[in-house]
């Protein structure tokens, strides 16, 4: 691994498993394609049945099609892992093996899980199974319903032993756990640190929840469940989930010696900024702020930003919201496209898969398409519409906002 | 239901909390424990196996029994 700056943050290593692809190569495939895989899900548990006959509540999203974890994970922990779990395994073992880190002292290594409440699913259906007979609970449940069951289960399936914990920031928390990472190694806290970004397994209740609220749509495209999804478009009235999983290794250059790594960008800048508000509803200021930060921390000016990877969830507000803060600090001329409208809102996930993605599109040279882009909120930005483009990304800026007030933003460049 | 019956379910639950017993000829004379089950896995096998005898006593009470053999007694014996 080569540098320059021995004190740079690279990034080394990736994972991603999503509704479109598992591993780099699928994915990356699938999103310079354009492939979405949007539908009435259909996972137990995500639909409500109120003993009437026909009616059940149902809702839209992209559910990964078929999931089986890699060989060589111990069968034993995939029988009580949830489904959150097996993912979070299998994405680390993959960014894992791409940054090479077999043979780093694993005292020096450090996981941060983002995501808090990401196995309702699998709950509600232990709570339904069990209902009437409490007393034959699986002992198991006393583990593996505290999140931090995933990041005990990484640590031990990979011998972590610097430290692993979970991180909440609601749909920040794949980034803000990108974030806390880069900060680990940035200090000397540990040589190498991976952030993942957990699968939220979302359960009817949390459906229906998110949908009351008015921030999960979709009533315009209920019978078109390929078209609800739809950030930025005029026609846009929520943000459709899509589980998914991203994991990231980062490291200081030279900490360590691995024949072989190859980074995929440095990590120049970042920031975290609160609204002072538990609400769901955006802030112009805190996204602007948080921003300026992260470049400020670069050194970058905003005119050499040359793409944008946007939260962009779907939400009218925080849409025309978000294009409003990239406006104002200087990023319209940026390329901008959105990773949601091909694989939905991962919610705890979403930062870190979004992160992959973009990464993934620096090393490949193209710019994803985005899905159901007929009508922009704002015609002036500078999309990629319906099919991909060539382009060298130099320097990169992702956001990520949760509810509750979290506003996020990092900066990558080519390196 | 016999106590070869109850053995059957026990070994079931064995090997799916512990995989790797899959096709391992159990004896009654063998603990959960020298087979590689931890506290956990133990609780979790008692509890399944509960579970499939439709058995509503505390898990406490099988936790006296020190091989396979002596669980199987022991669940035999409140049914």
């Amino acid at each position: 691994m080569q540098s320059s700056d021995s004190s740079a943050v690279l990034v080394t290593g990736v994972g991603i498993t999503s509704a479109i692809g598992h591993g780099a190569a699928d994915f990356t495939a699938a999103l310079l394609e354009g492939e979405s895989n949007f539908a009435v899900m259909k996972r137990p548990g995500r639909q409500c049945s109120t003993g009437d006959e026909p009616p059940t509540t149902q809702f839209i999203g992209a559910e990964i099609p078929s999931f089986s974890p890699p060989d060589g994970l111990p069968a034993s922990i995939l029988r009580t892992a949830s489904l959150s779990g097996q993912v979070a395994l299998a994405t680390l073992h993959e960014a894992w093996h791409d940054a090479k880190l077999a043979d780093v002292d694993p005292v020096r290594i450090g996981l941060v899980v983002g995501g808090s409440n990401v196995q309702q699913r699998e709950l509600t259906r232990a709570h339904e199974s069990y209902r009437e007979r409490p007393q034959f609970l699986r002992p198991t449940y006393g583990l593996s319903f505290m999140d931090s069951d995933i990041s005990g289960m990484c640590s031990e399936v990979f011998g972590i032993r610097g430290f692993a914990y979970t991180l909440g920031g609601a749909s920040a928390s794949g980034q803000l756990a990108a974030i806390q990472a880069v900060q680990a190694v940035a200090s000397g806290q540990v040589d190498v640190c991976i952030a993942v970004g957990a699968l939220m397994d979302l359960s009817h209740w949390e459906c229906q929840g998110l949908r009351s609220l008015g921030a999960m749509g979709s009533d315009e495209f209920a019978d078109q469940p390929q078209l609800a999804c739809r950030p930025f478009d005029r026609r846009t009235d929520g943000f459709i989930f899509g589980e998914s999983c991203g994991a990231v290794v980062v490291e200081r250059a030279g900490a360590t010696t691995r024949a072989g790594v190859k980074p995929y960008a440095r990590v120049a800048g970042w920031g975290v900024r609160m609204d002072a508000n538990r609400n769901p509803n955006p802030s112009f200021d805190g996204e602007v702020g948080v921003i300026r930060q992260a470049l400020q921390k670069a050194g970058f000016d905003a005119q050499s930003i040359d793409y944008v990877n946007p939260h962009g969830t779907g939400s009218r507000l925080g849409d025309a919201t978000e294009l409003k803060t990239i406006e104002e600090v200087g990023l319209k001329h940026a390329y901008i496209n959105t990773t949601k409208s091909l694989i939905g809102h991962g919610l705890s996930a979403a930062g870190a898969s979004e992160l992959v993605a973009t990464l993934l599109q620096m090393r490949a040279g193209k710019l994803h398409p985005c899905g159901n882009l007929d009508q922009p909120i704002d015609e002036a930005c500078n999309w990629v519409r319906d099919r991909c483009v060539d382009h060298d990304i130099q320097r990169a800026v992702k956001i990520s906002l949760g509810f509750s007030g979290i506003n996020c933003a990092m900066c990558l460049e080519r390196s | 239901m016999n106590k070869e019956d109850i053995f059957a379910i026990v070994t079931r639950h064995t090997q799916e909390v512990i995989p790797a017993l899959r096709g391992h000829q159990f004896q009654p004379t063998q603990s959960l424990r020298e087979l590689g089950a931890n506290s956990i896995d133990r609780s979790e096998i008692v509890m399944m196996t509960l579970e499939s005898l439709a058995l509503r006593i505390p898990l406490v009470e099988t936790v006296k029994a020190t091989n396979i053999g002596e669980l199987v007694n022991v669940l035999h014996a409140k049914l």
